[in-house]
């Protein structure tokens, strides 16, 4: 005889199943988010590097200009550089009294595929096997976009730094004072993020780069991010700004990122 | 209802609205795209009997949530709105199909809402939307139903919703 439950009783055993999902641990049910996405790998990202090749082409109508992506490439690479050099020269200064240890050897970069794309995340192909953890740096042609948030053996998840639940130290470099202001940013859920409660004496202007600031382990030196794209009176508190970051690049055009990693096993 | 070919319906629509082709659809800087969960939500809500409405209801939630980034929210929320809908359809047909794009738009945003909260309690920091993104998905849905209706009720088909035979007992009817 075949066991055909009433419609009052079907609903509710469904309803508890969505609930032991809901009150599962995230960690725990993620892995099936994950198993989908390594399931399916392939069909997700098609069509994914189409608007990185649609532009390269494009640049080819004329010598005198370069596409979108390579100028956001070039001028990541160009706002990293000035960035160490500030860091160089304070290096240099510091040299005169005390020698400095050499850098360190055990940081290294993993290169990973993006697989899928979410809201404000991006799912990679490289996971806790590869030396990846939780909290890592993840750079988007040299420009910070995001931090790890979920990693397990092969794949992981990034957090985007529009994201508010990226929360990252970071430098809003003055090149006319020739000084950093250090802040805490993240994200809006949008496009942008934002540096809340900065002191209103500190003299910010828009155009100005934010940098993730150095963190022991994971971060070096001061990497680019964004710039200010708009400084406003906090409405709550008139002494303090409130700072909107434009982040440098255009997470759309990115196939690719690397995670700063740190290396075990080297002496 | 063929079960086999409802989950290959299912993980078909999860690839794509999860996939990177949905942003050849996506609006405004904001990345708005249609929910083709909530376009099949109200077809199998609309054109199953009662029993199966439930399962299909909660079936669609779930491979929300896997397409999504939290498991459970969409389960629940896809699932009560989904009974919803089967059981006003016993009051009002819901045939014609500026109704079912109604329907679409009011099951998008009360799904959304129930799943917001749900999602606040497990992740609160994972995958807000703000109301005007709910609104505007819903809104995008409702529209693209008059023109994915012809797919959507023959894929509905294939599956064996929506056919009735003669002289079956429809149950819950």
């Amino acid at each position: 005889m075949r066991f055909k439950p009433s419609k009052l009783t079907l609903f509710i055993s469904l309803v508890l199943l969505g609930f032991i999902f809901l009150l599962t641990p995230q960690n725990i049910t993620s892995r099936l988010n994950f198993a989908f996405i390594g399931i399916f790998r392939f069909f997700l990202n098609v069509g994914s590097s189409a608007v990185y090749y649609q532009q390269s082409e494009n640049s080819k109508v004329s010598p005198f200009f370069v596409p979108r992506h390579e100028y956001d490439k070039l001028w990541v690479a160009y706002t990293n550089l000035q960035s160490q050099i500030g860091e160089q020269k304070k290096q240099i200064e510091e040299l005169g009294k005390v020698r400095m240890t050499e850098p360190d050897p055990a940081t290294g970069l993993v290169l990973a595929k993006i697989v899928n794309r979410r809201k404000q995340e991006f799912i990679i192909n490289k996971g806790t096997a590869d030396g990846l953890a939780n909290g890592q740096y993840v750079l988007g042609d040299n420009a910070v976009i995001g931090c790890i948030t979920q990693a397990q053996a092969d794949i992981s998840s990034v957090r985007l730094i529009t994201s508010s639940a990226c929360k990252l130290a970071v430098k809003i470099s003055a090149p006319d004072a020739d000084v950093y202001f250090n802040g805490t940013m993240a994200g809006d859920d949008k496009n942008g993020a934002k540096i809340p409660n900065v002191p209103k004496k500190y003299d910010i202007k828009e155009g100005y780069y934010v940098y993730a600031a150095a963190a022991p382990g994971f971060l070096q030196s001061p990497r680019i991010l964004g710039r200010v794209l708009k400084c406003t009176v906090d409405q709550s508190n008139p002494v303090l700004w409130e700072i909107d970051i434009a982040p440098a690049y255009n997470f759309d055009n990115l196939t690719d990122v690397a995670v700063i990693v740190l290396k075990t096993g080297i002496n | 209802m063929k079960w086999l070919r409802f989950i290959l319906l299912l993980l078909f629509v999860a690839v794509l609205q999860s996939g990177t082709v949905m942003n050849i659809f996506a609006l405004t800087a904001r990345h708005i795209k249609p929910n083709i969960f909530l376009l099949l939500l109200v077809y199998f809500a609309i054109n199953c009997d009662s029993f199966d409405a439930i399962i299909t209801s909660f079936a669609v939630g779930f491979a929300a949530d896997l397409a999504g980034a939290v498991m459970g929210p969409h389960i629940i929320s896809y699932g009560l709105v989904g009974v919803a809908v089967a059981y006003v359809r016993n009051i009002i047909l819901l045939k014609k199909t500026n109704q079912q794009a109604a329907a679409i738009f009011a099951a998008g945003i009360f799904v959304e809402l129930i799943a917001v909260l749900l999602t606040g309690l497990k992740a609160s920091g994972l995958a807000k939307m703000d109301g005007m993104e709910i609104f505007a998905v819903a809104a995008y849905s409702a529209i693209l139903w008059f023109m994915l209706k012809l797919p959507i009720t023959a894929a509905g088909k294939w599956t064996g919703a929506g056919i009735f035979h003669f002289g079956a007992r429809q149950m819950g009817r």
